[in-house]
């Protein structure tokens, strides 16, 4: 008897020590992922700061329900829960309570409220942390609202120094009673091309009384130069402004818009959809720069009230969506400063989908990187076809639910149709339709080769250059596939190859991603939250999880969502040019967020073995002192150029002897159906 | 690789007469045969899209060229003899290894595994 019990007690001993041991290797995996990708420091002594990983906004848990959690092991001074990721972090009175919090909670399973689902909690003591750093504003980056920049008397002075000549907005003829009184100093800001005479400067310059407020601008660094263009714009009751971004190449980056006489309530708006509702009180200064200048429109809803917050007075700051805590504010006549310095050179920004200048430039076609086409073929080379060849069987592990609309373009083909799949992948829509012949081609070696596992018919070629005769196919196909060309020549060209591939009458259809990942206000599967397996666990979901990409529609066998570390293995070869160029030029993305510029990276964590010598081993101190050995799985940069909306149809139109019978917008992607005439 | 994909492929090796580079050459190291449900209606619609001289020439290099008729005669669709046959060479015998060469440049393109690489080497690094 004794000896049973003995040995019980020794297998539940055995039995601890080994999931004490697992907690430990994913407390130190979650480390290192916030390390990595979102350059958190985790510390192994004890302080009054945890961060709690598994425990955010971002993967679903609720501040009501982690509150409740870590208010049970001691006073909790803060809680702070980032938008969007899966990590929080919590500040205790105490060192003592946050070591107890840390006991309780490392390695604790918690049942989402809302779901149902799982997951494991992993803690670790961060440093101070700088909570305006990464407390989340929610306001567009670059914005800033500084608040009473000037006193009620030098707003008084400046109210009544403007000698309003009867210049008046026309902004819409037929709908406006009223026009909205505009004043402009320095440059005259023409609203027929939203631009300003560059050559044709007023005189006097900015007035005199704007003097100090701009120095004081200077000062606190809002502004990198004097602005030389002032625009007075009055605001009654009921006026407005459209949504509009600041014409790039007319301005510089930071533009300054002080507001007088009344408060307002601004809106911002990004191309993907999300819009941000921004108070400016009265004699406030808004600062746009960045992103928020350059990427959101921003506008003024012409009413005569605007939806506020009610609690604690609607103070600076984005208007939440909390419906239980919102009232209406009657509008004042507001008197808007904005100052601006002209452009002299062409814009450079990161956001060409919405700069005249580079879109100037891009219509001459200019390949992406001032070079050439090698530059091109060698980006391409590293960035899509070395990656795909790696990471081909767990790619198509992950590819094998067809989309609907385009199983619903095949299975409508005539019987008989010859049908082309260009950029065919692992070949998952060429056995949709047994009643036509279709042949797939893709670029990967290894993924058509599993087309050929599968018995379909394929080949290995580039969709540069198709070696099939012109006009033999009844339609063709081509899904997630142009969006990996570097140029806009590039990209045409495979839609060339693409209809000189059609017989008239021919149908083809096109998918590529979009820069657009929320469309009418519907978030992209790609954008929403993975759901985990019921009673799998959830690892950390860090934004950086993988498989990111277009198979979005549900993927009942998904995988879990382990997030494996990722070592950069592609920049070991520090030789090609292809590289040098991209490291200073591309940005690479965070998966699961919206795309912030046109031409970037995007990340796939590898899982699986893989066959090659890159797997890397690495050493790694524990908090313990011993030494343990980790094998890192790589992460491969796939390059995309995501669309805009309008860009595929805008280069279809361009093609002869075709017509665009339909164009449309499909889970984070941009679609076209295009007939031969 | 299908006969009735072959007919569709073409040597795009650049700085040919146009129209050249096609049909390709096939030379065969091993070729097997497998079984398709016969649908009279599909191998009927095939007879005007395939290039018929190209599809000879084909069948002949694989042994198969005495099957076909040197053109489809007219009323084919309801011949159903005329069907199978042209059924078993379009659709039941694929070349597993072998060669596919441009008749006018030479370059030869593999086929491994039933796939062929048409990758020129330009293309390729």
């Amino acid at each position: 008897m004794a000896d049973l019990e003995v040995d019980s007690a020794h297998q539940e001993n055995l039995k601890l020590s080994k999931m004490k041991k697992k907690v430990l290797r994913k407390q130190i995996k979650a480390q290192r992922t916030l390390m990595r990708h979102e350059g958190i420091e985790c510390i192994s002594h004890t302080t009054q700061n945890l961060v709690v990983a598994n425990g955010g906004l971002g993967n679903g848990v609720s501040r009501h329900q982690l509150l409740r959690l870590v208010e049970e092991c001691g006073l909790v001074e803060a809680l702070l829960m980032p938008p969007n990721k899966p990590y929080s972090f919590v500040k205790y009175g105490t060192t003592e309570e946050a070591k107890k919090a840390y006991d309780a909670l490392n390695g604790k399973e918690l049942i989402l409220e809302d779901t149902s689902h799982t997951v494991i909690l992993y803690v670790n003591f961060v440093r101070k942390v700088h909570w305006e750093d990464i407390m989340p504003t929610n306001l567009p980056p670059g914005l800033k609202v500084v608040d009473e920049l000037v006193s009620p008397e030098e707003e008084t002075m400046m109210l009544e120094s403007i000698n309003w000549t009867g210049d008046e907005v026309i902004q819409n003829a037929q709908k406006s009673l009223k026009h909205r009184r505009v004043e402009h100093f320095g440059y005259e800001f023409r609203y027929d091309n939203n631009n300003v005479d560059k050559d044709k400067p007023l005189p006097g310059g900015i007035p005199e009384i704007c003097n100090m407020l701009l120095e004081k601008c200077l000062r606190q660094g809002y502004i990198k130069h004097k602005p030389d263009q002032l625009t007075v714009n009055q605001y009654e009751p009921g006026q407005g402004i459209p949504p509009h971004i600041d014409t790039h190449s007319a301005f510089e980056d930071e533009i300054l818009s002080l507001s007088l006489g009344a408060e307002i309530v601004m809106d911002f708006k990004h191309p993907d959809g999300c819009t941000v509702a921004v108070m400016l009180p009265r004699r406030s200064l808004l600062v746009m720069a960045g992103e928020s200048r350059y990427l959101w429109s921003h506008g003024i809803t012409p009413r005569k009230f605007d939806i506020v917050q009610a609690s604690e007075g609607q103070k600076v700051g984005t208007i939440t969506a909390d419906t239980g805590d919102l009232t209406l504010n009657k509008r004042g006549t507001r008197t808007s400063f904005t100052f601006r310095k002209v452009r002299r050179s062409p814009c450079n920004c990161t956001y060409p989908s919405v700069c005249d200048s580079q879109q100037d430039q891009q219509k001459e076609r200019t390949p992406m990187f001032t070079g050439n086409e090698t530059v091109a073929a060698k980006l391409e080379q590293e960035y899509v076809h070395k990656v795909y060849e790696e990471i081909a069987v767990h790619f198509s592990s992950t590819r094998h639910s067809p989309w609907p609309k385009i199983v619903e373009f095949l299975r409508a083909l005539p019987e008989g149709s010859i049908v082309a799949d260009v950029g065919c992948g692992n070949g998952k829509y060429l056995g949709i339709n047994k009643g036509l012949h279709m042949v797939g081609c893709d670029r990967s070696k290894n993924l058509v080769d599993i087309c050929g596992e599968k018995e379909c018919e394929a080949f290995v070629c580039d969709a540069l250059s198709v070696p099939i005769r012109s006009g033999s196919c009844d339609a063709c196909i081509s899904i997630a596939v142009i969006h990996h060309f570097s140029t806009a020549e590039r990209r045409l060209a495979t839609l060339r190859e693409l209809a000189r591939l059609l017989r008239p009458g021919g149908k083809a259809l096109i998918y590529v991603w979009a820069m657009e990942q929320e469309y009418n206000n519907q978030k992209s599967k790609y954008l929403k939250e993975k759901k985990a397996k019921k009673g799998k666990e959830k690892e950390i979901d860090t934004g950086v999880t993988q498989r990111p990409v277009s198979d979005q529609t549900p993927d009942n066998s998904t995988q879990d969502l382990t997030v494996s570390d990722g070592v950069l293995n592609d920049f070991e070869d520090k030789g090609s040019i292809a590289k040098q160029v991209i490291n200073s030029s591309l940005p690479v993305h965070t998966n699961r967020t919206s795309f912030h510029s046109q031409d970037l990276l995007v990340p796939w964590h590898f899982k699986g073995g893989t066959k090659k010598k890159e797997e890397s081993i690495t050493t790694l101190q524990l908090p313990s002192g011993s030494n343990k050995l980790q094998e890192l799985s790589p992460v491969f940069h796939r390059y995309y150029h995501v669309f805009c909306e309008g860009e595929l149809e805008a280069a279809c139109k361009t093609l002869d002897g075709i017509r665009i019978q339909r164009s449309y917008y499909d889970q984070g992607n941009w679609c076209v159906v295009l007939e031969r005439q | 690789m299908k006969l009735l994909t072959h007919n569709l492929l073409t040597s795009h090796v650049r700085g040919l007469r146009p129209g050249g580079g096609y049909p390709l050459g096939i030379q065969a190291t091993e070729v097997k045969l497998s079984p398709v449900d016969f649908n009279a209606q599909f191998v009927a619609r095939m007879v005007p899209k395939v290039q018929w001289a190209a599809l000879l020439q084909a069948a002949q290099s694989l042994g198969h060229g005495s099957d076909l008729p040197p053109e489809p005669a007219p009323g084919y669709e309801s011949d159903e003899d005329f069907l199978r046959r042209l059924h078993h060479v379009l659709l039941e015998v694929e070349v597993v290894e072998g060669i596919l060469r441009c008749p006018d440049s030479g370059h030869e393109f593999p086929i491994t595994k039933g796939i062929p690489n048409m990758l020129l080497a330009e293309e390729e690094t």
